[in-house]
Order: structure tokens, then C-alpha cells, then sequence
């Protein structure tokens, strides 16, 4: 739009995301002092050449940015760590922001011993979105990296399943909360319906997902024959 | 034992009367639709397909302050085989398409379907890459309740339309209007220029065309034109 209308609330949808270049990008919070919080001091100090920058938003949340390359690594400690123990993966999930600005993945944990939070963040440049998978650390990242997977398109290495979970199996038109994905999907609806309705619904489930809940349990074996007839098992 | 014995009057008795007095026959004569059809609109059985809060509404239409009962939806059949009304409340996403359809080819003949508030009729509010935009283009519907959600006397309404489309019918011309083709099992129920048509763009979607092919915005077009 060439000339400014005030009051309009669509404007924003025409526009689309408010442009800015990558370097300069604002990424808004205070400016914090790490000694505030244990684990971002420690972070500092022991990862002084991974932690990129340390922000507070909300009054009292932490985020620290992190190198993508040292992320396992710093998660396993961050876990393994009696000082810190994160041992709540509260959520594994991403933010695009559009117009060629990286992805950020963001952890948000929380340790039940120290009762501390703390959020993490790793910038993914668009052209290389790969990051190592932390489900051998925290079990729930499992469907929750999926999840990341399925929205944004960014590859968790080392994941055991990664396959879409949100959108069908076969869906073609890409990743929907990207910042390039139209709001509509890239096919007509059209053709969105005749894909929809030609889906296999069997297809969604593997034979494993199919029989969780139904896994045998490992009971012991009754012997036969020591009981008199109509006895039970306890009677004297 | 004929039907002389078992019904009051006996017959055409001239000693115990019938229920129009002594000596009148005991039968009625009809036509074979009006029997039918009033046997078919007094007991239908819905398969309740809620998938949001219309199906909150739905259930309190079967309730006991507003009782569907009354008017023959004695059972609400969670098993399509059972089922004569297929009543679709709540948005419907492309990842359920497929089983809506399925469910709706697993009722036995003569069915009807109802698509109760904005997301099933139109797709509502979401006019989004995940949602069927009117579940129209997936399944025949014969009525459309409009409503976020309708109010259970609508969903009422809705079903004694369903009645009242049931008592126009004829055997002759039943399965005439309702056959269907196997051949078009889980293929889109209108074709693309309909589905088009169903799903044109309205509300934010200003960037994109009817067929949503890319970010299409038309020469000199604001998004105040669009604006009501």
C-alpha cells in the first residue's frame, strides 16, 4: 500500500511481516546481569564461546541464545548437572520470523529440584535448518520435535521417527507456520479436497502406535494344578 | 387367529363395536408413502459427528430441557450401520475429510445429512490450509444450521426440516433422487469449480485469489475494498 489509511485493521495482512534486515534485528527484553541466575552464570562461564546473547522478558524469564552446534551438549550438562538438573523438558518448539531471519527453536525447561526455569534458544539460518534431537535426553521431545518438524521443516538429527504429526502424512504443500506459507495453502481447494478425501485414514498409524496401551504385562505364570477345585489363590 | 380376533371390535361385529360404533370396519385405508414416511421421520437416529462446540449444543439438545426424544431421535447411534441422520457440528479439517466420508458411505440408504453451524457449512471463520471450507464439497447435505454455535432449538429446527423433506417423498422418486455412485465412493462430492465457488475467499484472506494459488493481489485493490 502506497499511502497510509489509519483505522484499518488489515493493513498488517497486506503488508505482510514489517521488514527488517537480519543484522539489526531487535530482539526486544532487557538487558540482564547473568549473575541473576545461577544457571545463566554458570552457562557464561563454562560455554563463554556458545552463549550468544542473554535477555530477560516478562520481568523474570531468562532466555539465552546458544550456538546450534553446541546445543546437545549444553542441554545433556544443563540435565546431567546436580548444580542445575533441568529434569523438565516443559517444551520443545520454534518461532519464524520471517523475511529471511533465522528460526529459533526454543526450549523451555524447568528444574523440580531448584525449582528453577530457565528457556534456551538456537538461531537455524533458513538454508540450514538441522539441529541434533535431545529425545535421547528428554523422552517427551519425541513428539514435540515432530511437531517442530511437521510446522516449521527443521530436521532434528538423531531423532528415532521423525515424520509429520499435525498434517497428514502425504501433505506436499510444505510447512504451515512458516512466514512464507500462504495463509491458504499452496493448492486450490480444489485439489486440496481431492487429496484430502484420497488419503488412506490406516495410513496415519504405525502397528506399534495402533497397539500402545496393550502392551502385555510380564505377570506370573499360575500354577496349574495346585489349586483344588473352586479354591482361590490366598484361602486356607 | 385372524385380525378380527386381536382387534378391538372384531371386525365388521354387529354386537361389539368398532371405533367408529357398531358394524364399521376396523381398518384404515392409506397410501403406502404417507405410511412410510411417517414411520421413517419419527424415528430417525442421528450419528452424531461433533468435532467442536457445536456438538456441546448438540448434546444439550439431547438432553432433558430440550429432549430431541420428542421428536423420534430416541438414540443417538455411535454406529453409522444404525444411523439415518448424519449431523456434522464443528469444523471439519482435511485430515478428517477422509473419515467423514467414510462414515457417510457406511450409512445404509435413505440417509440425510445436516452440516450444523458456520464451520461445517462454510468453513466459518477458518478460512485456513487446514480446514474443509463447507463439508458440502465432502458429503450431500440437505439442511444447513446457521449458527456459533446454533442454539439447540435450531438444531431442532433443523431436524423437524429434515421431517418435513421427508414427508414430501415418494417411494417412486426416493431412490431416484438418493442413488448413489459407487464409482464416486471418497471422490469430492461437487466438482472443482464448485468447490472454488464454495470456498471463495472472504474476511482476511486479501492477498490470494479464489483458487488460492499463490499470493495474487488484484491491480489497485486495498484491502478496503474488501472491507463490508
Amino acid at each position: 500500500m502506497t499511502d497510509k489509511k489509519s483505522g484499518s485493521g488489515l493493513d498488517a495482512v497486506d503488508e505482510g511481516p514489517i521488514s527488517s534486515d537480519a543484522s539489526s534485528a531487535d530482539h526486544g527484553g532487557d538487558e540482564a546481569d547473568a549473575s541473576e541466575h545461577t544457571s545463566v552464570a554458570a552457562l557464561k562461564q563454562r560455554f563463554a564461546d556458545a552463549v550468544v546473547r542473554h535477555r530477560v522478558y516478562a520481568g523474570g524469564q531468562h532466555v539465552v541464545w546458544i550456538d546450534p552446534e553446541k546445543s546437545h551438549e549444553i542441554l545433556s550438562w544443563l540435565q546431567a548437572d546436580p548444580d542445575h538438573h533441568y529434569d523438565m523438558m516443559s517444551d520443545v518448539t520454534a518461532v519464524d520470523y520471517g523475511n529471511g531471519r533465522p528460526v529459533n527453536v526454543v526450549y523451555q525447561m524447568f528444574s523440580t529440584v531448584h525449582k528453577r526455569e530457565l528457556r534456551l534458544r538456537c538461531e537455524l539460518p533458513l538454508d540450514a535448518l538441522e539441529i541434533d534431537s535431545i529425545v535421547d535426553l528428554w523422552k517427551v521431545a519425541d513428539w514435540l520435535e515432530r511437531e517442530v518438524f511437521d510446522l516449521f521443516g527443521v530436521t532434528f538429527k538423531g531423532h528415532p521417527d521423525l515424520r509429520r504429526i499435525l498434517m497428514p502424512q502425504d501433505y506436499a504443500e510444505g510447512h504451515p507456520l512458516r512466514k512464507d506459507f500462504p495463509l491458504r495453502g499452496r493448492f486450490s481447494r480444489a485439489e486440496q479436497t481431492r487429496r484430502a478425501l484420497a488419503q488412506d485414514v490406516e495410513r496415519f498409524y504405525r502397528a506399534e502406535d495402533l497397539s500402545a496401551g496393550h502392551i502385555p504385562q510380564e505377570v506370573a505364570p499360575v500354577e496349574v494344578g495346585t489349586l483344588a477345585q473352586g479354591e482361590r489363590e490366598g484361602n486356607s | 387367529m385372524g385380525l378380527k380376533h386381536i382387534l378391538p371390535g372384531g371386525g365388521t361385529s354387529a354386537t361389539t363395536g368398532g371405533i367408529f360404533g357398531a358394524g364399521s370396519p376396523t381398518f384404515l385405508t392409506s397410501k403406502v408413502d404417507w405410511i412410510v414416511n411417517w414411520g421413517r421421520r419419527n424415528s430417525l437416529w442421528p450419528m452424531p459427528f461433533g468435532t467442536a462446540c457445536c456438538a456441546i449444543e448438540m448434546m444439550a439438545s439431547a438432553a432433558s430441557n430440550f429432549d430431541l426424544a420428542r421428536f423420534g431421535m430416541e438414540r443417538m447411534s455411535f454406529s453409522p450401520r444404525q444411523a439415518d441422520v448424519l449431523i456434522c457440528a464443528g469444523r471439519v479439517p482435511y485430515k478428517l475429510a477422509p473419515v467423514l466420508r467414510r462414515v457417510w458411505d457406511q450409512m445404509p440408504q435413505p440417509k440425510w445429512c445436516i452440516s450444523m453451524g458456520a464451520c461445517a457449512s462454510s468453513g466459518g471463520v477458518f478460512d485456513v490450509y487446514s480446514m474443509v471450507q463447507g463439508i458440502d464439497t465432502i458429503v450431500p447435505v440437505d439442511v444447513y444450521i446457521p449458527g456459533c454455535p446454533p442454539r439447540p432449538e435450531g438444531l431442532i429446527y433443523g431436524l423437524m426440516m429434515i421431517q418435513e423433506k421427508i414427508r414430501q417423498e415418494t417411494l417412486t422418486r426416493h431412490f431416484e433422487h438418493r442413488a448413489e455412485d459407487p464409482t464416486r465412493v471418497a471422490k469430492p462430492q461437487v466438482g472443482d469449480l464448485e468447490v472454488a465457488e464454495l470456498s471463495g475467499p472472504f474476511g482476511n484472506s486479501t492477498q490470494q485469489d479464489q483458487l488460492s494459488s499463490g499470493e495474487v493481489v488484484r491491480e489497485g485493490s486495498t484491502s478496503d475494498d474488501l472491507l463490508p
